[in-house]
C-alpha cells in the first residue's frame, strides 16, 4: 500500500511539475504542498489500521514487534533484515502446527512491554515480543510484566536460526510441551562492543513509541 | 549423667545418634543426624562426615560436641557394592539401508515407495516412474515447495527433508505427499535407490514399514530377502515414521560376545551371559556360598566385572596404606555376589542417517566384594584425635540392625530385618532365643539409579538419582501441575516460569525440572520396574538363602521389618510388602524408637547394646 502511495506521490508531483513547465495553470507551490498533504492523509486514514483485541483461538501464537520494528530500523543490531527474523519466527511456528499473528505495539519499547502484550492478545497465551535491534522474548498472559519464560537479552549474538527456534519453542509452550530451552552463547564483552550501536536503536525505539498508542495488526512490507 | 553417641558408616550415608544415660542407669534417645558417607565406607576420609553428622545431631538435641563423653562406632560390615552395564545388541547399519525415525513433526500421512532423487536434480527425472525427493540443508523449505510443485509430471510420492521443515513444505504443496524431516545423514543417500516411507495418523504408529510382509509389498521382496529385512521391520514398531532402503547390505542387530563368567562356590560354575540375567541368577543360586566370580577376560562381562571392581580394589589398596601393620596387605578383591537385571538402553545405531537411536538389550550387574576386615580402628583414632572424645569400634552390624529394629512398635521375636542400602541388600534373622544368622546381597539403590539413567537416556545422574527418590508431575499452566496420579495441584502464587510445560521432580525442598523430553508415563513405569526387577527380587532372594541356615521352619517367621536409607522411598516398601504378604507374612517399613522411620537402625542398636552390657 505505502508503495503505490509513493508512486501516486511521485506522479502528482511530477505532473504539477511538468504542468508548472508546459501550463500556465502551474499549481503554486503552497498549493502544491496542500494537495500532497491532502492525498497523504486521504491514504493514511484509509489504511489506517484496527486495533486489535485479545483471541480466544488456543492454537494461535502472537508476535509483538517494537515501534520501530521494519519502520524505523530496517535490520536488527548485528544486521538481520527485519523481514527475515519475522519470517523465520514464523517458520517455526508453522513447524510445530500452530497459527501466528503479529501486532505492533507502540505503548513501549521495552522488550518485557511488547512480549507481555502480545500474550495478553494471544490466544493460547504465548507471545514473542521483539524490539527493534533484536533483543526477544518469550512470554506468557499469567506472567508479571518482568518475568518471562524465556529472554534474548544479547541481541548481537543471536542468528536466523536462533530467531527459528525462538518461533518453535514458542509453539511448543503454547502447546504445552516440555520445552527445552535454546542454548544461546554468552559474550560478556558483547555489551561493550555493542553499547553505542544498541543506545542509538533503542533511542529510536523510544521515539516512535507512544504510551496512548494503541496496539495494530501489523503485515511486514 | 553420661551422653553416648553411635556412628554407623554405611556405603552412602552415615547415621549418627546420641542417647543420654541418667544415674540410675536409664537411656533416653535424644536426636539422630544422616549424611552423606565422606570417602569409600571404610577409610579415615569417612572422619568428616562423621563429624558433620555428630555436629548436626548435637544441635538438634541442644548440646555442645565437647559434652559427649563416649561415641561408638559400629564394626562395619567389610561389604562393598558397586554396579555396571553393558549392552548386549548392538545395531550397525551398512549401505543406508534402515532409518527408523521419529523425527518431533512429520508431515502428511501414508506411504510413498519409489527412487530417490536429489530435489535438484528432478529435472533429470522420467514421467514414468514413481520418487522419492531427497531435499538437502542447501534448499529451503520455500524453494523446494515450489519446485515439487513445478514438476507437475513427475509422479512424486513421498520426501525426506534434512531440515525440520516438514510442515512448513507440506503446507504449500499442491498435492500432499507424506514428507519426513530431520535427517542429518541425507548426503549419505544416493540417487535411484529403491525407497519406502511411511507418516502414521496422529496416535498411531506406523503398519507397514513395522511389518516384514508389509516392507516386501512395498519393495517387492523376495522370501529369502524378507527374512534378511525382519529385524529392521521389528525396530520400527512404535515408531510415527520411518524410511526403509532397498540396498544391497544390511546387517541390523548383531549380537555381540558378552562372554562368560566363572562362579567359584561349592562347585564350579560357568555360564553365558547371552542366556540372560535369568539364567545367570540360576547360576548364582545354585553356586551355594560363593568365594569369587571372575569374567571371561577381554570380554564385555569382562570389562564390566573390572569396572564394578575397581573402586573396592581403591579400597583395598587404600586398606593397605592405612594399616601397614595389617595382615592383608595385598589383599585380592573377590567378588562374593553378583546380582544381574535384563534391561535395556537407547544405543546410537552406527551408520544411520538421522542420529536415530535403537533400544538394544542391555545387562545391569551389581557385584558385591568383602574387603577382609575394614580398618574401623584407624577410623576411631582419627576422630579421638579431631575431637578428643573417647571413641570405640563395637557391635557387628547386622546383629546391632536387628537390635534397633526390634524398636519399631508391633514387631516380636523372630523377625527377619531387611536392610535396603545404596550398595548392598543386607538380611538377618534372629530367632526366639536372639540368635542372629545374617548375609548381604548385591544390588540395591545405585542400581536402580544406573537403570532408570539408562533406560530414559538422561545425562545426569542426578536426575536418575532425583527420579528414583520423588514422584514427578506435569506443569499444566502458571497455576497448576498434575501428578503422576492424575491429580491436579493448585499453586495460589504461580509457578516459577521455567517451569512452564515441564515435566518436573516434586522434591520436597521444590520442583526439579528434567531437562529431557520425557512423557510422564514413560517416568513412572521405567522407575517402577527398576525398582520392582532389583529390590522385589533381591530382598526375596536374601530371604530364601538365609532361612534354611537359621532355623528348621519357614512358618515361623512372622515379621519382616525394612530399614535402610531405601526403605525411606514412597513406594520401595509398598513393592516388598505386597510380595510378603504373598508368603504370609507381616511385612513393612520399620519405625525406629517409634519415631524415626527406617533410618538410623544401626546406630540405635549399639546404644542399645551399651545399655546391656553396662547394666
Amino acid at each position: 500500500m505505502p508503495k503505490d502511495l509513493l508512486g501516486q506521490q511521485d506522479n502528482t508531483i511530477l505532473s504539477c511539475k511538468n504542468g508548472g513547465h508546459t501550463t500556465k495553470n502551474a499549481l503554486p507551490d503552497e498549493a502544491l504542498v496542500t494537495l500532497v498533504t491532502k492525498i497523504v492523509l486521504e491514504h493514511l486514514q484509509a489504511s489506517q489500521p484496527m486495533p486489535v483485541s485479545p483471541s480466544y483461538r488456543p492454537t494461535e501464537v502472537v508476535i509483538g514487534v517494537g515501534p520501530a520494528f521494519g519502520t524505523g530500523a530496517a535490520a536488527t543490531i548485528n544486521g538481520l533484515p527485519h523481514s527475515q527474523v519475522i519470517s523465520e519466527i514464523k517458520a517455526g511456528i508453522e513447524e510445530e502446527g500452530m497459527d501466528i499473528r503479529i501486532v505492533k505495539v507502540f505503548k513501549s519499547s521495552d522488550v518485557a512491554v511488547i512480549g507481555k502484550e502480545a500474550a495478553n492478545l494471544s490466544g493460547s497465551g504465548i507471545g514473542i515480543g521483539i524490539q527493534s535491534k533484536g533483543t526477544t522474548i518469550i512470554h506468557q498472559t499469567d506472567l508479571q510484566v518482568l518475568s518471562n519464560i524465556e529472554l534474548f537479552p544479547q541481541a548481537p549474538l543471536l542468528t536466523l536460526s536462533h530467531y527459528r527456534q525462538i518461533g518453535k519453542n514458542a509453539a511448543k509452550y503454547a502447546k504445552g510441551e516440555s520445552v527445552t530451552p535454546i542454548a544461546t552463547q554468552n559474550d560478556p564483552m558483547i555489551r561493550a562492543a555493542y553499547q553505542v550501536k544498541a543506545a542509538i536503536m533503542h533511542i529510536k525505539e523510544t521515539e516512535k513509541a507512544d504510551r496512548n498508542k494503541e496496539t495494530i495488526d501489523w503485515g511486514l512490507v | 549423667m553420661k551422653i553416648l553417641a553411635a556412628v554407623d558408616i554405611g556405603n552412602s550415608t552415615t547415621e549418627v545418634c546420641l542417647a543420654k544415660e541418667d544415674d540410675v542407669g536409664k537411656i533416653r534417645f535424644l536426636s539422630g543426624a544422616a549424611v552423606f558417607t565422606t570417602g569409600l565406607k571404610g577409610t579415615a576420609d569417612n572422619v568428616t562426615g562423621i563429624l558433620s553428622a555428630l555436629e548436626e545431631a548435637a544441635t538438634a538435641a541442644n548440646i555442645s560436641l565437647s559434652q559427649i563423653s563416649h561415641i561408638r562406632i559400629n564394626e562395619a560390615a567389610p561389604v562393598i557394592g558397586g554396579a555396571a552395564m553393558e549392552t548386549l545388541t548392538q545395531t550397525v547399519v551398512t549401505e543406508s539401508s534402515m532409518l527408523g525415525h521419529n523425527p518431533k513433526t512429520p508431515a502428511g500421512y501414508g506411504t510413498g515407495v519409489g527412487k530417490t532423487i536429489n530435489i535438484n536434480h528432478i529435472n533429470h527425472a522420467n514421467t514414468s516412474d514413481p520418487y522419492i525427493v531427497v531435499v538437502p540443508e542447501s534448499t529451503n523449505y520455500e524453494t523446494a515447495a515450489k519446485l515439487i510443485n513445478q514438476a507437475k509430471n513427475i509422479n512424486i510420492t513421498g520426501a525426506i527433508l534434512q531440515q525440520d521443515e516438514a510442515v512448513l513444505v507440506y503446507n504449500r504443496l499442491n498435492r500432499k505427499i507424506p514428507i519426513i524431516d530431520e535427517v542429518r545423514g541425507i548426503h549419505k543417500i544416493k540417487d535411484g535407490i529403491q525407497t519406502a516411507i511411511e507418516v502414521a495418523l496422529a496416535g498411531h504408529a506406523v503398519r507397514m514399514l513395522s511389518n516384514p510382509y508389509g516392507i516386501a509389498t512395498l519393495l517387492r521382496l523376495t522370501p529369502e530377502e524378507t527374512i534378511h529385512i525382519t529385524p529392521i521391520a521389528k525396530s520400527l514398531i512404535g515408531a510415527k515414521s520411518a524410511v526403509v532402503m532397498k540396498a544391497p547390505y544390511s546387517n541390523p542387530a548383531k549380537p555381540q560376545k558378552i562372554g562368560k563368567i566363572t562362579i567359584s562356590g561349592e562347585s564350579i560354575i560357568n555360564v553365558d551371559f547371552n542366556q540372560g540375567a535369568e539364567m545367570v541368577m540360576q547360576a548364582i543360586d545354585t553356586a551355594g556360598t560363593i568365594s569369587n566370580i571372575s569374567g571371561e577376560p577381554g570380554t564385555n562381562i569382562g570389562n564390566m566385572l573390572a569396572n564394578a571392581v575397581k573402586d573396592m580394589s581403591a579400597l583395598a589398596n587404600s586398606n593397605a596404606v592405612h594399616s601397614p601393620g595389617s595382615s592383608h596387605c595385598h589383599q585380592e578383591v573377590q567378588i562374593r555376589d553378583l546380582f544381574a537385571v535384563d534391561t535395556f538402553a537407547p544405543v546410537a545405531i552406527s551408520g544411520a542417517l538421522a542420529g536415530e537411536t535403537s533400544l538394544e538389550k542391555a545387562i545391569a550387574v551389581a557385584a558385591m566384594v568383602t574387603a577382609g576386615r575394614l580398618p574401623m580402628q584407624e577410623i576411631a583414632k582419627t576422630l579421638s584425635e579431631k575431637t578428643g572424645l573417647y571413641t570405640t569400634v563395637s557391635g557387628i552390624e547386622p546383629v546391632m540392625a536387628a537390635l534397633g529394629a526390634l524398636t519399631t512398635p508391633g514387631v516380636s521375636l523372630p523377625l527377619a530385618v531387611l536392610d535396603l542400602g545404596g550398595g548392598s541388600t543386607d538380611a538377618a534373622i534372629i530367632d526366639a532365643s536372639g540368635t542372629v544368622a545374617s548375609i548381604s546381597v548385591a544390588g540395591a539403590g545405585e542400581l536402580v539409579t544406573m537403570m532408570i539413567q539408562s533406560q530414559l537416556s538422561l545425562t545426569n545422574r542426578i536426575t536418575a538419582e532425583n527420579i528414583k527418590k520423588y514422584p514427578v508431575a506435569k506443569v499444566e499452566s502458571m497455576f497448576h501441575i498434575r501428578l503422576e496420579t492424575g491429580e491436579i495441584i493448585f499453586y495460589e502464587d504461580g509457578i516459577n516460569p521455567r517451569f512452564f510445560g515441564a515435566v518436573v521432580i516434586m522434591a520436597p525442598e521444590g520442583m526439579i525440572k528434567i531437562d529431557e523430553d520425557r512423557p510422564i508415563e514413560k517416568i513412572v513405569s521405567v522407575r517402577q520396574d527398576a525398582k520392582r526387577s532389583v529390590f522385589v527380587k533381591n530382598t526375596t532372594r536374601a530371604i530364601n538363602k538365609l532361612l534354611p541356615m537359621s532355623m528348621p521352619s519357614q512358618g515361623n517367621i512372622k515379621h519382616v521389618i525394612l530399614v535402610g536409607g531405601s526403605a525411606e522411598d514412597f513406594e520401595i516398601p509398598g513393592f516388598i510388602s505386597t510380595a510378603f504378604a504373598d508368603m504370609g507374612m507381616v511385612c513393612g517399613r520399620g519405625n525406629i524408637r517409634g519415631t524415626e522411620g527406617a533410618r538410623g537402625a544401626v546406630a540405635t542398636g549399639l546404644i542399645m547394646a551399651y545399655a546391656g552390657t553396662h547394666k
